[in-house]
């Protein structure tokens, strides 16, 4: 199989005229080439003008054709798209001194202008030789003081003194917008009324808009200090955060479906949409939001949050065909897993630090200082942990206690307990109770077989300890019928072992040729000794096994369901053990026959290749499951003749039974998508359990890796380090930790710019960098750099408050201006980049649909819990379910939850919320785009769940008012704020008493000045 | 939210400047500009606009004006199709050994690796003498035709990636497909239809969804139309739902009026913000949309002999056949791009035949076999296969030896996509693959295939950007080459 990775054809067409080369001999090569100079090479004196030259014009800091730059050490030593080019230590077999030497005809160097002389050459040829020296002042890449604006130091200058609207300066951002204004000659627009502002800042802030009795109160309330008041109750309300956790869900991408080509659900990743939630309403300060949602699990072990929150990591796409089905080895599983990561990298860097440091995965970022080592740094800050469910305690008291028996079972099954403490007295004694207790029981007898029976014609051979093993015939499915005559007083469990034999495939314990088996039904019936034929079926539950195949677990042996069995893959090779409890003991003193009956009917040969049968009557069977042949024989012993390593042994095993049971007695975990370096395993989804080797890759060729890399982050932000040192490199959760600390320092000027760029961009319309993910050349620059640095200091010296600096953007006469039209102002500046009026929006996608439920009255203000699925499924042919949107119900529960809490299925986008813009989740959204197509128009005309919605409206209205005119006008109120106009009335009215009320929403809602804010 | 200024326009105009934000100034925009036909708006910033001295091309002259493209859901099989290799039959049972070293691998797992021969008989057929093997008999008929490229190669043997590689030339999703590219470059010929139209299998979608029609990072309004072409719904909130017994036809259309008015009197009262005007001119696209839907699937008008060479009223080609038919009529219509789907996702019915090849790949290729030959026919007999290209093609080829015991796994290291029509050498086959067919000789990565449709359409896929997250990104990536030697 060919695996061509993301690059590798330029590279592969590039190895097969090395190859060819190569067949040349080396003498050949050298006696074509000038010979070495023989003086010693000084870099900087002899060679760095020799390229800056010849060669800078196409491989300079300009131009870096075939990716190869010969400005800076780190790329011309490594070489472009064609390869390594200088070889140190060796000229003869460096690429560079054959292109300049002409080697090959199709590759001279320079391909213009005269060739370098043979002196020259020798030059080169020497410099090589003796090591390619290359001094650190002489590499552009040296040169890190950073020059870009986003770079630079924050500059905390005072808010200016404007000359003109002094009166409008409310707040400090007002100076700074003014004075941008009076440079270009413009001026602030006159505020907007009341009802355009209470309108704007609600949906604003909470994603709706406001009911009539809100606007009423706003404009009955003539205080100086009325617009404060609704900016604060809007604050306070739980709605903020749903409306913001939604923005920050675009942000990252984060979606309930893995995305790929199998399109599973995340049915557990709800808690972390509940984590931003509540976070934005508890107005968590920054620094604390982006530490807990890189490395929560690692910094609030005993906080629920911490784990929840790097629900943030796994919020991308996530490839389980690749990841689950894939061979382990192959190359396209190691380039899905570098993929993978490659996802989290640019959620977690464009996110938070508005870096496009993707870019480098291939090659150095061409344009920002950041390198492909600075890249790989990265890949190896996140190499040991995958996307997968993983466990917490909603209760922090029950968390603590979980790890510490969690610890406690670690160190038994590594037999890490202290000898002293096993042969402690207090643990002595609980092995003495326990031992009482045991031998009241007898511990496991075994069921010598008194008949075998094959339904499937195998042949049975019965063993001296017992077990059968099962050869010949190897029919597809097969059901054991075997009986005994166990020599107990009761007996209150049987035990199926299925053992290992050298004449099974993989040894077993299986007959199948994976070693699996599968064990559909276990069946027990007794009879008294002194009747065998009066059979009856005995009841069995709570089983248990030492090992449960995923999907296929022991339960499945007492369902009743021929379909369903307990299977052991892939742990084979082992065995492996189940036991069963009667739900009422037998009393045997009298003597019993008892039947068991094995049926294994899933087919394809799953069948036990060597089982054998036990019974009990110990009271306590938990504490039997797990008993090895050697405690079983310690047990047989008198306690007093017992060695100290006998007690131990029966020590260690009283402590991990007590242990299980503790654990068990806990209340159940819950589940949360997030990422974990320890996991069961899923196929061929294995966990890295310790940080995987991560190297720098040559075009990001998995095939060509150049060398190690060391957990790191940028280079390029000053005052901070970009290799991490960690005490522990195995550590992978102190690799996170690490680049939290990066990310949330005092001194990350790209953090605290991106952040306040993106509220204002969610305020505005437009950030102060109108890109707000990236803050490098190929980005924006800032409109107003100084506003921005102003409230970036100001924002993370204000505690990192999300809600103060909401509070202080909305409550500037920047923000309360009205939208105006002004043409002179238009001609130079149509974008409005410097605010000399407010910007209209359309509705986006979710205040549209939660505006429709607020409207009709029935919305659902829920907050929290598994996402409303607004569709139906079916079975799909694969993974995928098949998703129904147009036979959904949409008067059902789901449909009137707030969109926040909606769950967004990747590859199949609701069609109502896609016609609106809403992203798929597929890439991140910093920024929505809005269209107005015909599509759209059709979907606000015929939606299924809009007409709907427009009756609930209607009938809301028809509720509240009996007169016509009251109807219209509160239908203006609830959908635009304000009351219509005389004209609007009319008209309204009259299309009303011709076609009902609902007909009259469906038009308004589809208005401009519904679907518009100003 | 977005909370834009408003001279922003971003509206149906696929103009990156207007992206961009130069705005203002269109708010008297005229409805051809808004169809994205206007050269008013070419202010070059990457993507300038269709030029009529290009023949519609943006940056030279284009030769074919519409596409419609076959897609074979699931990998094609290249050694029993198109591409035969006589050593299969030679070495057929033996362990697969391709002698250079390199290690033999299997996504899904073939254990022995065994040679497994193709059961079918190959013959040469038209004046080109093009190979083709006894499952497709229909094509076989129109090979003089056809332009194959008989060594392409891929990234990936993961379903999922391998077809986001062939639709939007990466491996992840969250890219452009080339419908939503073309879409963005040259919007629409016809102001009724959406320019970028996608049929899928009756029984379903393919792998990945709709992923595959994404518009991506491009504004939405680019991203694949889904038509179900056997609902009677076939295109979303076309038309009322019929619960809604309170819509009309006499509410829906002084409804219309009635909106228009407010908003043409909201447009008057709010100067300077042309998306105002754009809302408007949506709905009145939208009627005509309305309007020429139903006329586009009333199927009466086409003769007896179209409608049986198409295969539409019989097994097994009557959903293949139905969608090849309206394919031609949308074509016909303006849309610019048609995907018809050949199998959905998942591991049967469609042509990821692991299991048996001898029984599998008949049955899904007898689906396609006659309508897509059918098609091409058509186009040219009606003149539109001088503008019009046509592409079959698929995410990858199957593998020289056997898995289980006649089926065959993925193979990314060669296969066969074949297309047909403007400005291409009919008759004519390029590439190379090995003699097992294991792994093309003279790779064609999907970015050449891609920089040829391009070419095709006047556009040079170097120069068709888009900046995304902080990169300009293109359908080929930093690849592509233009296939020039299967250019007439």
């Amino acid at each position: 199989m060919l695996l061509w990775c993301i690059a590798t054809i330029v590279v592969g067409l590039g190895a097969a005229t090395t190859t060819a080369r190569a067949q040349e001999t080396e003498r050949d090569l050298l006696s074509r080439l000038p010979k070495p100079a023989e003086k010693k090479i000084d870099f900087i004196r002899d060679v760095q003008p020799l390229f800056k030259e010849r060669c800078f014009k196409c491989h300079g800091p300009e131009k870096h054709k075939s990716d190869y730059r010969l400005d800076r050490k780190a790329d011309a030593l490594e070489g472009g798209s064609i390869g390594e080019a200088i070889t140190a230590g060796n000229s003869a077999t460096s690429m560079l001194i054959h292109y300049v030497a002409g080697l090959d005809e199709d590759m001279i160097m320079p391909p213009k202008g005269e060739r370098l002389t043979a002196k020259q050459i020798g030059v080169l040829r020497a410099w090589i030789d003796q090591g390619a020296n290359w001094p650190a002042e002489a590499d552009a890449a040296a040169d890190t003081r950073p020059t870009h604006w986003s770079l630079l130091p924050l500059h905390n200058s005072p808010a200016p003194q404007v000359k003109q609207q002094q009166d409008r300066v409310l707040t400090p951002i007002d100076a700074f917008v003014i004075a941008k204004l009076q440079e270009k000659g413009f001026k602030l627009s006159p505020p907007a009324d009341k009802r355009t502002l209470i309108r704007r800042v609600t949906f604003d802030l909470t994603g709706l808009p406001p009911t009539p009795a809100e606007v009423d109160a706003f404009i009955a309330d003539d205080s100086p200090q009325a617009y404060e008041r609704v900016v604060d109750r809007l604050l306070a309300s739980p709605r903020y955060g749903e409306r913001w956790a939604r923005h920050w869900m675009d942000i990252i991408h984060w979606a309930e479906t893995h995305g790929h080509d199998e399109d599973a659900p995340r049915d557990n990743a709800w808690p972390y949409r509940d984590y931003l939630v509540r976070s934005f309403n508890d107005d968590k300060p920054y620094a604390q939001f982006v530490r807990e949602q890189v490395a929560g699990d690692v910094l609030m072990p005993n906080d629920p949050q911490g784990v929840i929150a790097t629900g943030f990591l796994a919020a991308g796409p996530w490839d389980e065909s690749s990841q689950m089905g894939i061979q382990d080895g192959t190359l396209d599983k190691k380039m899905a897993r570098i993929l993978d990561r490659d996802d989290i990298i640019m959620t977690t860097m464009s996110t938070f630090v508005s870096s496009t440091v993707h870019c480098a995965r291939c090659h150095n970022h061409k344009f920002d200082p950041i390198s492909q080592e600075d890249y790989y740094s990265l890949q190896a800050v996140f190499a040991g942990v995958d996307r997968v469910d993983r466990a917490y305690d909603p209760d922090p008291e029950h968390g603590a206690r979980r790890r510490a028996l969690l610890a406690m079972q670690a160190d038994i099954k590594a037999g890490r307990v202290p000898r002293e403490i096993l042969l402690s007295v207090d643990v002595q004694s609980r092995v003495s109770a326990w031992d009482k207790e045991i031998a009241e029981g007898n511990v496991w007898t075994v069921l010598t077989p008194e008949s075998i029976e094959s339904a499937g014609g195998a042949t049975a051979t019965p063993q001296a300890d017992g077990s059968i093993v099962f050869s010949g015939a190897r029919p597809d499915k097969d059901t054991y019928t075997i009986t005994a005559s166990p020599r107990l007083d009761r007996i209150t469990a049987v035990r199926l072992e299925v053992m290992t034999d050298a004449s099974l495939y993989h040894n077993g314990p299986g007959r199948q040729d994976n070693g699996n088996l599968h064990l559909s039904e276990f069946k027990l019936f007794a009879a008294p000794a002194s009747d065998p034929a009066a059979m009856k079926p005995v009841e069995l539950h709570r089983p248990t096994a030492d090992f449960n195949q995923q999907g296929w677990t022991i339960e499945h042996a007492l369902d009743g369901n021929p379909t369903t069995a307990w299977g052991i893959y892939p742990e084979v090779g082992k065995p492996h053990f189940a036991v069963f409890e009667l739900k009422t003991p037998i009393d045997a003193k009298d003597g019993v026959v008892l039947k068991i009956v094995l049926e294994q009917l899933h087919g394809s040969v799953h069948l036990i290749g060597r089982p054998r049968l036990s019974a009990t009557s110990a009271p306590s069977i938990a504490s039997m499951t797990s008993l090895t042949a050697e405690l079983t024989s310690i047990l047989k012993g008198a306690p007093a003749q017992r060695t100290a390593d006998q007690s131990a042994a029966l020590a260690l095993h009283v402590l991990r039974d007590e242990n299980d049971k503790a654990l068990a007695a806990l209340p159940p975990v819950q589940l949360v998508y997030a990422v974990a370096s320890d996991f069961a395993a899923k196929g061929n989804f294995v966990p890295a359990k310790t940080p995987r080797p991560v190297s720098v890759l040559r075009r990001g060729d998995i095939r060509s890796p150049i060398k190690p890399a060391v957990p790191g982050t940028l280079g390029c932000v000053e005052g901070l380090e970009s290799r991490f040192k960690l005490d522990d490199m195995d550590d992978e959760g102190a690799r996170r930790v690490a680049l939290a600390n990066w990310l949330s320092a005092d001194e990350n000027v790209l953090t605290w710019r991106s952040i306040v760029n993106r509220v204002w961009q969610y305020h505005f319309g437009r950030g102060i960098v109108d890109t707000p993910n990236d803050f490098g050349r190929n980005g924006s620059l800032p409109t107003h750099p100084q506003l921005l640095d102003w409230l970036a200091v100001w924002f993370r010296d204000h505690g990192g408050s999300l809600k103060s600096l909401h509070r202080l953007i909305v409550t500037s006469a920047a923000y309360r201006q009205s939208v105006t039209d002004n043409e002179k102002y238009a001609a130079s500046d149509a974008d409005n980049h410097y605010l000399w009026r407010m910007n209209r929006t359309r509705l986006d996608a979710e205040e549209l649909r939660d505006a429709l439920l607020a409207m009709s009255g029935k919305i659902d203000l829920t907050m929290g819990g598994p996402s409303a699925r607004q569709f139906n499924t079916s079975k799909g042919v694969h993974v995928t379910p098949n998703l129904d949107y147009d036979g959904f119900d949409v008067d059902s529960p789901a449909a009137r939850r707030r969109c926040v809490y909606r769950f967004i299925f990747r590859t199949v986008p609701d069609p109502f919320m896609d016609a609106l813009d809403c992203p798929d989740a597929s890439q991140l959204t910093p920024k929505r785009t809005t269209s107005f197509t015909a599509p759209q128009a059709l979907a606000m005309l015929n939606d299924r769940f809009l007409l709907r919605y427009c009756e609930h409206m209607a009938d809301r209205l028809r509720r509240e008012h009996a007169d016509l005119d009251d109807q219209v006008r509160t239908l203006f109120e609830l959908t635009c704020a304000r009351p219509p106009t005389n004209d609007e009335a009319a008209a309204v009215g009259a299309y009303v008493k011709k076609h009902g009320l609902a007909n009259a929403c469906r038009v308004i809602l589809n208005s401009n000045d519904f679907m518009f804010v100003n | 939210m977005d909370r834009s200024s408003a001279s922003r326009i971003v509206t149906t105009i696929p103009r990156r400047d207007l992206l961009s934000g130069i705005g203002g100034g269109f708010a008297g925009i005229a409805l051809s500009q808004l169809l994205g036909q206007s050269d008013l708006l070419a202010k070059d910033a990457g993507v300038g606009a269709p030029r009529a001295d290009l023949n519609g091309g943006i940056h030279h002259r284009a030769k074919a004006k519409r596409i419609v493209q076959l897609f074979m859901n699931g990998g094609a099989s290249q050694v029993d199709t198109f591409d035969p290799k006589p050593r299969l039959t030679e070495l057929d049972g033996q362990k697969f050994d391709p002698g250079s070293g390199e290690k033999v691998e299997s996504v899904t797992g073939s254990a022995g690796f065994k040679v497994l021969k193709s059961p079918f008989d190959f013959k040469r057929h038209g004046d080109c003498g093009r190979w083709v093997s006894s499952v497709l008999p229909h094509m076989a008929g129109i090979v003089d035709d056809l332009t194959f490229l008989t060594s392409m190669v891929t990234k990936s043997n993961v379903h999922g990636l391998a077809s986001y590689m062939q639709n939007t030339g990466f491996v992840l999703p969250g890219f452009p497909c080339m419908g939503a590219w073309i879409s963005y470059a040259l919007g629409r010929i016809n102001d009724n239809l959406p320019a970028f139209i996608v049929m899928p299998d009756a029984r379903g979608l393919p792998y990945n969804n709709q992923g595959n029609f994404s518009a991506g990072f491009l504004p939405a309004q680019h991203q694949g139309t889904l038509v179900k072409a056997s609902s009677p719904n076939p295109i979303s909130h076309l038309m009322p739902p019929k619960e809604a017994g309170f819509v009309t036809p006499e509410s829906e259309s002084e409804g219309r009026e009635l909106l228009q008015q407010m908003n043409r009197a909201y447009q008057e009262q709010h100067p300077g913000d042309s998306r105002l005007g754009a809302r408007i001119e949506s709905y009145e696209l939208a009627a005509k949309m309305q309007l020429s839907v139903p006329e586009l699937f009333d199927l009466k008008g086409e003769s007896k002999d179209t409608l049986s060479a198409y295969g539409v009223n019989e097994a097994p080609t009557e959903d293949f056949g139905r969608r090849c038919l309206l394919a031609r009529r949308m074509l016909e219509r303006g849309v610019r791009f048609v995907q018809v789907w050949s199998g959905a996702g998942g591991p049967t019915k469609n042509w990821d035949n692991h299991a048996n090849i001898p029984t599998e790949l008949p049955a899904i290729a007898s689906q396609v076999d006659k309508p897509a030959a059918a098609l091409v026919r058509d186009l040219k007999q009606r003149g539109m296969l001088e503008d019009t290209l046509v592409i079959w093609t698929t995410e990858f080829g199957r593998m020289p030896f056997s898995q289980g015991s006649a089926g065959r796994d993925h193979n990314g290291g060669t296969f066969v996509t074949w297309l047909a029509g403007a400005g291409l050498k009919p008759g004519v086959a390029y590439g190379e693959s090995d003699e097992w067919g294991w792994k093309a000789l003279t790779p064609i990565p999907c970015y050449d295939l891609h920089a040829t449709i391009l070419h095709l359409l006047g556009i040079d896929h170097t120069k068709l950007t888009f900046r995304h997250n902080g990169i300009d990104r293109r359908l080929t990536d930093v690849h592509g080459h233009v296939l020039d030697p299967i250019l007439a």
